[in-house]
């Protein structure tokens, strides 16, 4: 009987991103780092509103949103839980999410002034810690 | 589960359709409108808030749609009534707490109470000691010796308690304490009395209508300028960031321009309705450098006002 997992995640008023957008970025991010693992249960709608104070119905958006994308399953009359991982994007959307992110990198550590050598090192050992694998 | 709003709930017999519906409504103040020709409709349930600058019309429009003001033209109706015409069966169906909080002063807390209670058939006991139990207030109290943010949170309980179908609520947190407008907006999302009904909420507090609302309705100088959920009206306004080694483009021929500022040689807009195409605009006006970013909600609806908001004339 797995009990639903508490979510830890913050939300703010004010911010550019919608609180819909910070719920489903804060999850996909907590399934992605395995802090979410999977067959967890979410909190439920109402509960998770109640948790951020913010209207059901916002909740309700993203957790379809996340559904629809495959990160959560629904089993009828009992609640959401974290779905076997698959592939969840598209290539071509996995492709640009990685050119995003390489290029924030590099603008970030260019300003440092490490040789290439140095940086590779250490995004490597990052990814180790994490648990990456090696190859495809 | 229950408590979640449903957007488009199951209409009953003849329900009418729109919680609030008007059409080409005026209302003249001597010289001013009011209210300009507003077409508005709001659907039933959820939580619509409105927002718009000072005298945009917001107090006027609930004055006419509770009739307690005759439209200057056109017509308004609620919950399928005309608001001129309004029974006491119908306006057994409206809750509305207005941002003065008008309650009769010489009145004991307990005997208000009870007179209201008596009032409404669907009166509901434990939605109002839920929501007073958040305020110290004692019954042999007269409404006249409660604090502003006390008489708001009676003004609420009351409303709440009477179950109407439509709860109209006119700036409802102003002067209560953090702790109180806590309670009062989980009363206002998850109390079974408030998830039954269409809410119309009109605030200036963006950090609430982004919690809280379903619909976001903006009325500017009595005119719907939009009616859609926020994040969907944040969506439409971006942040542009350009450099003009030369001349800037005039503001008149900006697309979609809501506000323009200059700070430290570079020109920062922010537009309506705006793609990729803007960036194209900016770089055949001449910009050097054109960055693109979104904007939180506050300041979406901010500029989004401040572009017809009254200033003193240019010195």
């Amino acid at each position: 009987m797995q009990r639903t997992q508490a979510l830890m995640i913050q939300i703010a008023t004010g911010d550019s991103r919608s609180i819909n957008k910070q719920i489903t970025d804060a999850v996909r991010m907590k399934i992605a780092t395995g802090e979410l693992r999977e067959g967890t249960q979410l909190p439920s709608v109402r509960g998770l509103a109640q948790q951020l104070t913010i209207n059901p119905n916002t909740v309700a958006k993203a957790y379809a949103e996340l559904t629809t994308e495959g990160w959560l399953e629904s089993r009828a009359g009992v609640g959401l839980y974290v779905a076997p991982t698959r592939q969840r994007l598209s290539e071509s959307e996995r492709e640009r999410r990685l050119d995003d992110a390489v290029q924030r990198f590099v603008h970030d550590v260019v300003a440092l002034d490490y040789p290439a050598s140095v940086l590779q090192q250490r995004v490597q050992l990052a990814l180790r810690a994490l648990g990456v694998r090696k190859s495809a | 589960m229950s408590a979640v709003r449903t957007a488009v709930p199951t209409p009953v017999q003849a329900e009418a359709e729109w919680a609030i519906e008007t059409r080409a409504l005026s209302k003249r103040y001597g010289g001013k409108l009011a209210l300009d020709a507003l077409d508005l409709q709001i659907a039933r349930g959820g939580i619509h808030a409105i927002v718009g600058a000072n005298g945009a019309g917001k107090s006027t429009l609930f004055r006419v749609l509770l009739g307690f003001l005759p439209p200057t033209s056109g017509t308004a109706a609620i919950l399928g009534c005309d608001s001129q015409r309004l029974k006491p069966s119908d306006r057994r169906r409206i809750g509305f707490v207005n941002e003065e909080h008008t309650l009769p002063g010489w009145m004991r807390v307990a005997a208000l109470i009870a007179m209201q209670r008596r009032l409404y058939p669907l009166w509901s006991q434990a939605a109002l000691d839920s929501v007073l139990g958040q305020f110290h207030v004692l019954p042999d109290q007269h409404v006249s010796e409660l604090s502003r943010g006390e008489r708001a949170g009676l003004n609420l309980a009351l409303a709440l308690a009477q179950r109407p179908d439509i709860l109209v609520l006119d700036e409802p947190t102003l002067g209560l304490d953090v702790v109180a407008k806590r309670a009062f907006l989980e009363a206002l999302m998850y109390s079974n009395e408030a998830a039954a009904s269409t809410v119309i909420y009109c605030s200036h507090q963006m950090e609430e209508i982004e919690r809280v609302a379903d619909n976001l309705i903006i009325l500017e100088r009595g005119q719907l300028r939009n009616a859609s959920a926020p994040d969907t009206f944040c969506a439409r306004v971006s942040h542009w960031i350009a450099e003009f080694p030369f001349q800037p483009p005039p503001p008149a021929n900006v697309p979609g321009l809501l506000q323009m500022q200059r700070l430290d040689g570079l020109n920062h807009y922010v537009v309506l309705d705006q793609s990729a195409e803007f960036a194209e605009f900016l770089r055949s006006a001449g910009a050097r450098t054109v960055n693109c970013m979104a904007v939180s909600l506050d300041r979406a609806v901010n500029s989004f006002l401040a572009k017809n908001h009254a200033a003193p004339a240019a010195a």
